[in-house]
């Protein structure tokens, strides 16, 4: 994309916003802040608490599995574990941080001087940490918290404790919390970009981000509407769900797959659009096809709307509905190979350089992939009958989800993290995050393929003697993961500090999107003369 | 603590009202979608409601999405 600022709008965006003067300062700031950047980080700073949270709770699994026997927690705890890993690690950790990119960069990257609706853009975020109290506050109520899985299935959740409530409530909350979110970025990115500054001109990371919220405005209103049923079944005397009333548990199933195959969109777009970001700058090459990448995120978007019943295959449904969810979801991988390739391509040829933010863009590309053909191996009816609820499945989520949006989060926080400290963040931490990370990642999950293929199901405290050892392996490796992360944060709280080389305006030479042509911090507020695109 | 209130950003009317219809149309849809859901369940078996839902989703995207890449 040629998007060349108009250099009187750079400018007076230099000259005459770059005092922060004019707005409240210590914790009311961060309250009633209605400036993109500051809810960015708000953004940004909430996931990576909840991920730390979440990234305990994920330990304490893999420490109770280190061995075979009960050693550790009791397993309805255990189960409570799993349950709120999934919740708060999807709802609080990796969708929050992709709405903290989109908070900082969207406005940035289009020209705008801020989100279309300042104030309900911080109402979205401070509808967060009530709800991520909910959730985890809901291990200390009577019953303790919701056990069944994230996928809150009945009947176990119309049977279960007051903790599902909370569970139940803090899914509306964040869902609430999406939805206006979303309003507020697709609203952005339709009325607010820069003179100049057609559709197909834009980012891809705002493409993908546009995408997204269109998915979010589809889905999150089905979970809604799914979860306030289970909330009726439990108090108010209906049967959706309830068996016992002549409902259908598996319709539950249906509905909640229905928002969630394209939830698992939903935390993969924005990373494809960070590392659609990073990978040309650093191959110093325009991305190839850029046409075909915007074309390719809206197939997967519409794909992903008709593949849902492939969790469910195990649950009986006729031969040609299996055979359609398993032909659609095999066509999913014809545009993620579009990108895959156009990524590559991109590279091919190019002066390429490795510093962290390529590292991470390259480290998604590869583990995104094995992912995906993990995920294609899944999608064979015959077997995913067979691997059904097994390590197997848990092994290829994690590829996808830890692997894909982690690693491309980590990459895009290297790379503008110049850009919202003013400080370049340690090369050589950040080098020692990614490898660690890289083979820790791999020690962790990739032995889970063969307890999956080995028959161990998932969800257990406890298994039997021939699956110790690689469990032993892949809770030696979480906890390398879980300590790798550390030096993320070092390296983080060295660039707030600007405990490092002051970042230039520009610190990639081959980024090319509107953010770079801003001083290092970005100002506080920017573009409030549009640059003009050309 | 500084009380000062920031400057809004330049926003003309004509553009608070565009975004203001872009909002509520958008929030239709996600009115429409809780709302839809629930009401399914009491005019039609799994396979009606999850049809009628998918359609409204695919229509919806093809026509904002494509709407836009015409201008």
């Amino acid at each position: 994309m040629s998007a060349i600022p108009h250099d009187h709008a750079v400018g007076h965006a230099a000259d005459h916003h770059d005092d922060h003067g004019h707005h409240p300062t210590g914790i009311m700031r961060w309250i009633t802040t209605t400036n993109h950047k500051d809810i960015g980080t708000l953004y940004l700073l909430f996931s990576l608490t909840m991920f730390f949270v979440g990234g305990c709770m994920a330990l304490t699994i893999r420490a109770e599995l280190f061995q075979p026997g009960l050693q550790i927690v009791h397993p309805e705890f255990f189960n409570s574990l799993t349950t709120l890993h999934g919740l708060i690690m999807i709802f609080g950790a990796i969708m929050p941080a992709a709405v903290g990119f989109a908070n900082w960069q969207v406005p940035l990257m289009i020209g705008a001087p801020d989100m279309a609706f300042a104030r309900m853009n911080n109402w979205s975020f401070w509808l967060l940490p009530p709800a991520a109290l909910m959730l985890v506050g809901s291990f200390f109520v009577p019953g303790g918290a919701a056990a069944g899985g994230w996928t809150l299935y009945p009947p176990l959740s119309v049977q279960a404790g007051m903790g599902m409530d909370l569970t139940i409530f803090a899914v509306h909350i964040m869902g609430a919390s999406s939805i206006m979110g979303s309003i507020n970025i697709i609203t952005t990115i339709l009325n607010m970009r820069a003179p100049g500054m057609t559709m197909m001109k834009m980012p891809l990371f705002v493409w993908t981000w546009l995408i997204t919220a269109y998915l979010l405005i589809a889905v999150m209103p089905v979970l809604a509407g799914s979860v306030t049923m289970l909330l009726t079944d439990r108090h108010f005397g209906t049967s959706f769900f309830n068996a016992a009333g002549g409902g259908d548990p598996v319709l539950f199933q249906h509905v909640f797959w229905f928002f969630g195959h394209p939830e698992v969109y939903i935390m993969i777009l924005p990373s494809f659009g960070i590392v659609s970001q990073i990978i040309p700058t650093f191959a110093r090459k325009p991305l190839f096809g850029y046409a075909s990448m915007v074309y390719a995120v809206a197939s997967i978007a519409i794909l992903s709307f008709i593949v849902w019943a492939h969790h469910m295959f195990t649950v009986g449904m006729p031969a040609a509905g299996l055979l359609f969810f398993m032909y659609a979801t095999m066509l999913i991988a014809v545009p993620t190979g579009v990108k895959v390739f156009n990524w590559l391509a991109t590279m091919w040829k190019g002066s390429m350089t490795f510093e962290t933010p390529m590292l991470f863009a390259i480290g998604f590309l590869f583990l995104f992939t094995m992912g995906g053909f993990t995920g294609l191996v899944l999608a064979l009816t015959p077997i995913d009958i067979q691997l059904q609820d097994t390590y197997y499945v848990v092994a290829h989520f994690h590829y996808v989800l830890v692997a894909g949006s982690l690693f491309a989060f980590f990459g895009g926080a290297y790379y503008w993290l110049p850009k919202w400290t003013g400080t370049m963040y340690n090369e050589k931490l950040g080098q020692w995050h990614f490898w660690c990370s890289m083979i820790f990642f791999n020690i962790t999950f990739f032995p889970m393929h063969f307890l999956g293929v080995a028959g161990m199901p998932r969800r257990i405290p406890d298994y039997a003697q021939q699956f110790a050892d690689w469990n032993m392996v892949a809770t030696v490796g979480a906890f390398g993961f879980g300590l790798s992360q550390l030096i993320f944060v070092v390296a983080l709280i060295k660039c707030i500090r600007g405990d490092g080389v002051k970042a230039p305006a520009k610190p990639w030479e081959g980024a090319d999107t509107l953010e770079w042509t801003v001083p290092s911090p970005a100002p506080y507020h920017t573009f409030e003369t549009p640059p003009v695109v050309q | 603590m500084a009380a000062e209130l920031r400057p809004e950003p330049a926003v003309d009317a004509p553009l608070r009202a565009a975004n203001r219809r872009t909002a509520l149309a958008v929030a239709l849809i996600a009115v429409l979608f809780f709302v839809g859901v629930i009401a399914a369940q009491f005019v039609g078996d799994t396979a009606v409601g999850m049809s009628v839902v998918a359609a409204a989703v695919l229509l919806f995207l093809a026509l904002a999405i494509g709407r836009n890449l015409r201008k």
